[in-house]
Parts: structure tokens; C-alpha cells; sequence
């Protein structure tokens, strides 16, 4: 292909990828079966209310990803801070509590009912986690039918922890898409080639497990050295070609595990 | 002599079996550590009962304990305080806060809370936090040697959840509880050759919350802080029983129980 025909190439892929709305290609049906989960799980605990408060930004303030109830939309916009509330309790602690209002007093951590105009009674709230980690929170709110509200059983809160591993799995894949989405919009608004530390900080971003994770840093550090130039890549593939020989060399034991 | 241990329980009998003094205690001269979110000492059930309140903050990567006048955000600990306080209701509580203080993870800042409540050798230890990260398997197991050698008891709640949760899998150093439906604290139970060995009341348990109201509340987190009460009884009675000695009589308390249900 004769050079300016490949830049014509190059440019018109680019404006192809920038017209398709990648952003909601890769995050959306994350989102939508998150939420189709959520709405079976509130099915079968017998509540009305209920959401998925994931982790905004590195530290432990929480956002609500997806809810579904009465006041589902107002929730999106808000926020909690860390460590408040009977989430944020779960996400720091690890720990699924349920809490009843015993007297029918006001509300504890009142900012969303201030600001949904919705009256709390009975909270189960159980952890997201993702290979060890707590990455968010699912919570119930309320029972279906009118007040007062039979507090959550033991049953519930096991049958909460099942559908909770179910999302987990999800969150974690909606969070990978996410940092794959910031990552292309960085790389095609940019002219200049993607920076090989900007590629390893995504790569640790993204919750997988240790061994994917390794082989994933081995192989950018591949490509890395590769591009180095023609000396470097000799030398890679000389310690490489060692490292197979010794390890082929050993008959029961392999000390190097790949 | 006998060989399946009935000598050794007729004699815990005397000492922990039914109309013995420590039932009658009331947490007298006890201080329990509950490392948590903070306990909101404005509660009629809870004023004056707290003698230090200290709360983590992140400083150059390292986590430093200062004096705390913030309130409990999230009402866990608060909680926690009043069902111990509930059982004995002269026990004095240590708050230490480590929840919602940013910065590090949230296993670091936990196990720096642990450490604190150790060094200051706090003879009870309320810890209904856990973490399943394997990374804090080794120090946590650590830190919970140097408890037992300093004397500490340490009471942790288990996981709800499938996956096993450090500390409370940890068995020689530790004691752990897992919830149930039963409503009188007196009548924990004791499953000897199971990971988590001890069972207490932690289905709709009625205790304090912040802001001077109180809440019916589910999960392990609660069934911990029985224990923790019954503990500040037996040291009360027995102010030098070391850790093993009430991981033995809570042995034997629990079997009078079961006999008794039987």
C-alpha cells in the first residue's frame, strides 16, 4: 500500500472507532445485567428497593452504580462518604449486617432520605467481592407492602451473599471496561504512541487474577523490550531460550512455574 | 482417673457451673478494646463508659492514633458497645476507630488498630471486622501471637460469607463466633473441632445506635460482642485468667449449656 493511501487508512479507522460509541458498547450490557440481577435478587428477597454502591474513584467513598425503586434516580446522583452509613460500615468491614428500625425514630445517616424524601426502615446490606477484595456493596431497602417492616431474616442474608458473588463477578468486569474505555479514549485522542508505563498502570488497575496478571506484565515487558531495539530484543530472547532450557532440564520439579 | 475429661469438667463446674459468682458480675474493673467505627458515648446506655477514644489517621503511609471527638458514622460500633454493655453493664470500653479514615487500605489501617489495641494491653479485644485478602494472613497471625503472649484476648466475629475471613479462622490464639438465633447471651454454644468454635445470639439483637435510639440488627458482627460480655464477667471473678484459661471455661460453660438443653 502506497504510504499516503495507508495515512488515508489509518485516519478513516480513527474516525470510524471515534463515531461508534465505544463508550456504551463495552459498559452498557454490564450495567443492564447488573441490573436484571438486581431486580431477580429483590424479587426473591421480597424487596422493593434495592442497589449496587461501588467504590468512586481509589478510595472507599461509595457511588450508587445501578438501583432500581421508587426513588432509583435520585439515588445515582449521590454519593456517600467513607466509612458512613450502613454501606460504607460494609464495604470497610467485609461484614453483611442487617439492621431493623427498632422504635420507628428517624433514620441513622439521614442525608439519602433527606435528600429522596424516602423513609429507611429495615436495611440488609451484604459486601461485593471480587478475588478478595470488597469492591462495592449490594443493599435492600424496605420490604414489599406497607409498614412496619419485618427486619431481614438470616435466610435472606445468605440468599443476598449468593446473588452478591453473581454481581461481583459483573462489577468487576464493568470496572475492566471502564479503565478499557479510558484507555482507548486517551490513545485515540492522542497522536502520539501509547506510553508503555501508562499501559502497566492500566494493567494493575484491572482486578484479575495474580496469574493472569503476570503473564498480562510479562508480556507488555515483551513488547517493551522489544521495541528497544535490535541489541535488547537478542539479548530477551538469549535469557529466554536459557530460561526454557533449565527448565526443561528438570525432570519431577520445575522451580519456574509460568 | 478418667479419661473423657469428666474430672476436668465436674471441677470448671465448681468454678463456672450454675450459681457460681461470675454470673452475678458485672464487668467491674474490665476494659474491652473495640476496634471498629467508634462508639457514640452521648447514648444514655453508654456515657461516662468510654475512658479512651482514639481514631486511625493516614500520615506518610504509616497509620498514627489520636485522640478522637469525632461521633461513630456508621453506628457498627456503637452497637457492638451496647451489647457488651447490656451483659455487663459496668465493663469500660477503649474505642479505637478505624474506619473511614482513607488513605491506606482498609486491612492496614484494621490491623494497626489491633496492633495499638495490643501494645496498650487492653485485657478484652471487640474485633467484628475481618478481611479476606491473603496478604494480611501472615501478619495478622503474628500480631495475634503477640496478643496471647501479652495476655489479650481477642474475640473476632466469622465471615457470613463463604470464604474464610482473617482473623477468625485463625484457632489457637483467637476466639471466634458465628451467629444464632438464640436470645439469652448466657446460653452461647461451643463446637469444639470447628473452625469458628463458638456460637451466640446475632438474629434481630435490640442494642444502642447513634443519635440515643436503638435498632434490631443481624450478623456475626453481633454474636462477637456477646462473647466479649460474657468475658468482662469471667474476668471480673477471675481478673489473671489468661487466654487459654477462658477459651476453656467458655469450653465448659457452653457444655453445662448443651447438658442442660439436653
Amino acid at each position: 500500500m502506497p504510504q499516503q493511501s495507508e495515512k488515508e487508512f489509518s485516519e478513516r479507522l480513527r474516525r470510524l472507532i471515534e463515531t461508534i460509541d465505544i463508550a456504551n458498547m463495552l459498559t452498557s450490557p454490564i450495567i443492564d445485567s447488573i441490573r436484571n440481577l438486581l431486580e431477580l435478587s429483590a424479587g426473591a428477597i421480597g424487596s422493593p428497593e434495592a442497589s449496587v454502591l461501588v467504590r468512586d474513584g481509589d478510595g472507599s467513598d461509595l457511588k450508587f452504580l445501578t438501583a432500581i425503586g421508587e426513588v432509583a434516580d435520585q439515588l445515582l446522583e449521590m454519593k456517600i462518604p467513607a466509612g458512613k452509613g450502613i454501606a460504607g460500615f460494609v464495604l470497610s468491614s467485609g461484614q453483611p449486617m442487617a439492621v431493623a428500625d427498632a422504635l420507628g425514630e428517624q433514620t441513622f445517616y439521614p442525608e439519602v432520605d433527606k435528600q429522596t424524601g424516602y423513609s429507611t426502615q429495615t436495611i440488609l446490606a451484604t459486601p461485593l467481592r471480587y478475588d478478595g477484595d470488597v469492591i462495592g456493596v449490594l443493599e435492600y431497602v424496605n420490604r414489599n407492602g406497607s409498614p412496619p417492616f419485618e427486619p431481614f431474616t438470616p435466610d435472606e442474608m445468605d440468599k443476598a451473599a449468593v446473588y452478591a458473588d453473581a454481581i461481583a463477578s459483573l462489577v468487576n468486569a464493568y470496572n475492566a471496561a471502564k479503565l478499557f474505555r479510558q484507555f482507548s479514549d486517551k490513545v485515540l485522542s492522542s497522536d502520539r504512541e501509547p506510553d508503555m508505563a501508562e499501559i502497566r498502570d492500566w494493567l494493575l488497575a484491572i482486578r484479575e487474577s495474580s496469574d493472569h496478571h503476570e503473564r498480562m506484565e510479562l508480556a507488555v515487558m515483551l513488547r517493551e523490550i522489544a521495541e528497544r531495539g535490535e541489541s535488547e530484543r537478542r539479548l530477551c530472547r538469549e535469557l529466554l531460550d536459557t530460561i526454557l532450557r533449565f527448565s526443561k532440564s528438570k525432570d519431577d520439579v520445575s522451580y519456574l512455574s509460568f | 482417673m478418667s479419661t473423657d475429661g469428666s474430672a476436668f469438667f465436674s471441677t470448671m463446674s465448681a468454678y463456672f457451673g450454675p450459681g457460681t459468682d461470675w454470673r452475678s458480675s458485672t464487668g467491674k474493673g474490665v476494659t474491652v478494646a473495640v476496634i471498629d467505627s467508634g462508639i457514640d458515648d452521648t447514648h444514655k446506655d453508654l456515657s461516662g463508659r468510654v475512658v479512651e477514644s482514639v481514631e486511625a489517621r493516614v500520615e506518610k503511609n504509616k497509620v498514627i492514633f489520636e485522640p478522637s471527638e469525632a461521633v461513630d458514622s456508621a453506628g457498627h460500633g456503637t452497637a457492638c458497645a451496647g451489647i457488651i454493655a447490656r451483659i455487663a453493664p459496668e465493663v469500660r470500653f477503649a474505642s479505637v476507630k478505624v474506619l473511614g479514615a482513607g488513605g491506606l487500605g482498609d486491612g492496614q489501617i484494621f490491623l494497626a488498630g489491633l496492633e495499638y489495641a495490643i501494645k496498650k494491653q487492653y485485657k478484652v479485644i471487640n474485633l467484628s471486622l475481618g478481611t479476606t485478602k491473603p496478604q494480611f494472613f501472615a501478619p495478622l497471625h503474628d500480631l495475634l501471637d503477640r496478643a496471647y503472649q501479652a495476655g489479650c484476648i481477642v474475640v473476632a466475629a466469622a465471615n457470613n460469607l463463604p470464604q474464610p475471613s482473617f482473623p477468625s479462622v485463625f484457632s489457637s490464639s483467637l476466639i471466634s463466633v458465628i451467629k444464632s438465633a438464640q436470645r439469652d447471651p448466657l446460653k452461647f454454644g461451643f463446637h469444639y473441632g470447628e473452625v469458628i468454635e463458638l456460637t451466640a445470639p446475632g438474629v434481630n439483637v435490640r442494642t444502642t445506635w447513634p443519635g440515643g435510639g436503638y435498632r434490631d440488627l443481624t450478623g456475626n458482627s453481633f454474636a462477637c460482642p456477646h462473647i466479649v460480655g460474657i468475658i468482662a464477667l469471667l474476668l471480673e471473678a477471675f481478673p489473671n485468667m489468661t487466654p487459654f484459661q477462658v477459651k476453656s471455661a467458655l469450653y465448659a460453660i457452653a457444655r453445662e449449656n448443651q447438658e442442660a438443653e439436653d
